[in-house]
């Protein structure tokens, strides 16, 4: 069988029906529009605004002072941050780097969106309401959380990119109501803090820098990384070596094939 | 080889290995296993440390695992559970492995059962740590189970919801909605427990309602009331949440929906019961009590022998407190040796668990009385509940010694007779009422205990006389008697008159003069 003919029609095709020639759009948005929905950003949206009314809400109910006042907006913040997070996945992996240039620009454009859309979202929410920091803090701590959010999507994967700001969160938490100074848990920090603003400033640059020129990691790869990072465990964990790693990891390194486990395994297989 | 030559496995035990193999597998392709270096992490950051910041106390510890562990831990993992729950969904291999001869509801078992078991790992082994050195620092008493056991079954329910929102509604956003579900909900409830006093309790971050932590279960046994309530919310949502997945499941045949159906109903039976429990909870002296879960030999004291202090007044403190008897016995000292030998002063001071408390309405909050003057003869009866003690997050010992020092007030109060049994700052203001002319007796009893403050060293003003245990928790700062009022300025220069007399005058004045002075029946102008 050769490729000769296949532009021809089926040759069970209607006689007489034309063939609708395929209508021509800017590649250029097509690509963007088959970026968003694989990515779901729809649906990412969708979360933004439900959190800028669970913000709403919250803020209608809670103490004006104190550490719940701050504690619940900012895991509807970080909420916010992680939905942004995990629209990076990608359901292509690291084939999709090779369509083109255009990818890493979609991922900035459409990372710097949804950020802009989640502060838009959770600053209308918060209007006319006491939010404990205020809308410069809002800022701040979004940012910072979206940066953790790509960060971590970046280096374990987009689907777990949540992971990033829900730990930093649980890390605050202590810092909310204890003598905590260093710039670093910058959402526990008083809103015009300035090294706190320029920490937050930095994890966001850092995450939206390494999201654009890697993108989101595949999970698989993810995988590979921790196994290449752990050999002892992978020569451990034959019979062992898991069956997602033996597809992932073919052929196998030479450490493994050197490995003992490996070598006992050879031995002990009847020829 | 052909299948006719497979080696025929007996049917019985077939059915035995298959789930065990399963739970084997889970284990170690579980996505839990690579988070729990985090969850190690996260342990020692946001349980070990404040745990150890802690005094060796056996129930601060206790507490404080129950409460961080959860908050932290809980919104974590019922992410990662629904990223694994969500596994075949997001892979679109759901029909895939429906066929298999194993019920979907046992495949789905087995991977919450593997993530749960890597979380309790983490969490059991935390605690295990932190009680192995408590139970080398502590100097009392033994572990409490209690809050661990809701803890570890707040562990399990987290991953049982989580799983099941990830196997229900797969998606890449569901994990981290899971979570943040969680958290909201674990914040709420603290909201909720400021506004409603009863079925707030049931709030699994709650140990002992409004009481501090080292108020209960040292010289009464833990109330476990509260505790049980919480383990049968929590085993509720998690039995609902796991049976929902068995109704979800297409496969099993009717006594397995039936079998699910059935855990379903009992896992919300059990949650709805829990709640109605905590409704009819009270706060009474030593914690908690749920009528219907309350066992009376839990209201019986726990016998210990004391530590004391050699002293000209003995000060004796439970045992589980035997660090702070070198702080207590500084700080309580001069005003001792000032009123040594006097008639109804104490000849022995003794710790004892609360002289008296009060809930303020809704029932967030309590207030406790202070020191007492008891027995004959006079014994001193001082409850360090409530203070913050030395050690206790960021508390020094000169800052525990401070408060300590409002003690020393309340001591002398109670000595001329101005203390009251539950305290002045009983009420749901929590504000003191000191009348702005006092009586002459009153008058007199408050510039002997300025002038007597004076001699030991105590910076006491005019607010902090007639004030009982002012300077404990969930008191507001009270108005004092007005400055401009007639008496004060001869009260000042009544105190200031006595507070330099020699000491023997002092005493031999205070010895023949105090029931007088209790009675209310010296003037300033007697005071030599």
């Amino acid at each position: 069988m050769t490729a000769i003919g296949i532009s021809q029609p089926a040759p069970g095709a209607a006689v007489g029906q034309r063939v609708r020639p395929a209508r021509r759009r800017g590649p250029g948005l097509r690509l963007a529009r088959l970026y968003l929905v694989s990515r779901r950003v729809l649906t990412c949206l969708l979360v933004l605004a439900a959190a800028g009314i669970a913000l709403r809400i919250a803020l209608h109910w809670l103490p004006r002072t104190g550490v719940a006042a701050r504690q619940l907006p900012l895991t509807i913040e970080a909420g916010a941050a992680a939905a942004i997070g995990v629209t990076t996945r990608s359901p292509f992996g690291e084939p999709e780097d090779t369509a083109g240039p255009w990818v890493r620009w979609l991922r900035l454009a459409v990372s710097l969106a949804l950020a802009g859309a989640a502060f838009g979202a959770l600053a209308a929410g918060a209007a006319g309401q006491h939010l404990a920091d205020g809308t410069l803090g809002l800022l701040r701590d979004l940012g910072g959380f979206t940066g953790l959010a790509l960060l971590t999507a970046a280096l374990i994967g987009g689907g777990l990119a949540w992971i990033g700001p829900l730990a930093y969160v649980a890390v605050t938490l202590p810092a909310l109501d204890g003598p905590w100074a260093t710039p670093w848990t910058w959402a526990a920090r008083p809103p015009h803090d300035r090294g706190a603003a320029i920490c937050a400033g930095l994890v966001f640059a850092s995450g939206l820098a390494l999201l654009t020129a890697r993108g989101a990691r595949a999970p698989d790869s993810a995988l590979e990384t921790a196994l290449r990072v752990y050999p002892s465990f992978r020569a451990r964990t034959d019979y062992g070596y898991p069956a997602v790693c033996r597809a992932v990891c073919r052929p196998r390194p030479s450490s493994f094939r050197n490995s003992r486990n490996c070598r006992r395994r050879k031995l002990s297989r009847p020829e | 080889m052909t299948a006719a030559s497979t080696p025929a496995v007996p049917t019985r035990a077939w059915h035995l290995a298959r789930p065990g193999r399963l739970l084997r597998l889970e284990l170690r392709r579980n996505p839990m296993l690579w988070m729990v270096p985090l969850l190690a992490a996260l342990f020692w950051y946001g349980v070990y440390r404040p745990c150890l910041a802690n005094p060796p106390l056996w129930v601060l510890r206790a507490a404080t695992i129950q409460s961080h562990a959860l908050l932290i831990f809980a919104p974590l993992l019922a992410g990662v559970a629904a990223w694994t729950g969500s596994r075949e969904g997001r892979r679109h291999t759901v029909d895939l492995v429906s066929i298999t001869a194993l019920p979907r509801w046992a495949a789905q078992l087995a991977a919450w059962a593997a993530t749960a078991a890597w979380a309790e790992a983490v969490y059991l082994g935390g605690t295990a740590v932190v009680y192995g050195i408590t139970a080398h620092q502590a100097t009392w008493g033994g572990p409490l189970w209690w809050p661990i056991a809701v803890g570890a079954v707040g562990v399990a329910a987290a991953c049982a919801v989580g799983y099941a929102a990830g196997a229900l509604l797969p998606g890449r956003f569901t994990a981290p909605l899971a979570a943040v579900l969680v958290f909201v909900a674990l914040g709420a409830g603290a909201i909720w427990i400021e506004h409603n006093g009863s079925y707030a309790q049931i709030w699994p971050l709650n140990v002992q309602g409004p009481f501090p932590d080292d108020s209960y279960g040292v010289f009464y046994p833990f109330l476990p009331d509260l505790a049980i309530a919480q383990l049968m919310l929590l085993g509720g949502v998690m039995a609902a949440a796991l049976g929902a997945l068995g109704l979800a499941s297409a496969r099993g045949g009717r006594w397995l929906r039936g079998l699910a159906a059935w855990l379903t109903v009992a896992g919300v039976a059990a949650a709805a019961a829990a709640i109605g429990l905590a409704g009819t909870a009270r706060v009474e002296a030593h914690g908690i009590v749920i009528p219907a879960l309350h066992d009376a030999a839990s209201d019986r004291p726990v016998s210990y022998t004391p530590v004391c202090a050699r002293s000209a007044v003995p000060v004796c403190l439970q045992p589980a407190y035997a660090a702070m008897l070198p702080d207590v016995t500084a700080t309580l000292g001069p005003v001792l040796d000032e009123i040594t030998g006097v008639p109804g002063a104490p000849v022995r001071v003794t710790q004892v668990a609360v002289t008296s408390m009060q809930a303020h309405e809704p029932g967030n909050g309590i207030a406790f009385g202070g020191p007492v003057l008891s027995g004959h003869p006079v014994t001193l009866l001082l409850p360090l509940s409530g203070l913050t003690l030395a050690g206790e997050g960021n508390t020094t010992a000169a800052q525990f010694s401070q408060q300590l020092r409002t003690q020393d007030a309340a001591i002398l109060d109670a000595l001329v007779g101005l203390a009251s049994p539950v305290g002045p700052q009983s009420g749901s203001s929590g504000a003191v009422i000191v009348p702005a002319d006092l009586s002459p007796g009153a008058a007199a009893q408050h510039a002997i205990v300025s002038a007597m403050a004076k001699v030991a060293g105590l910076e006491l003003g005019e607010d902090q006389i007639g004030r009982q245990s002012a300077g404990q928790r969930g008191t507001g700062p009270p108005p004092g008697p007005q400055a401009g009022s007639p008496s004060s300025a001869s009260r000042l220069a009544a105190a200031e008159r006595f507070a330099a007399l020699p000491a023997a005058a002092r005493h031999a004045w205070l010895v023949t003069h105090l029931a007088a002075l209790r009675a209310g029946r010296v003037t300033l102008s007697e005071i030599p």
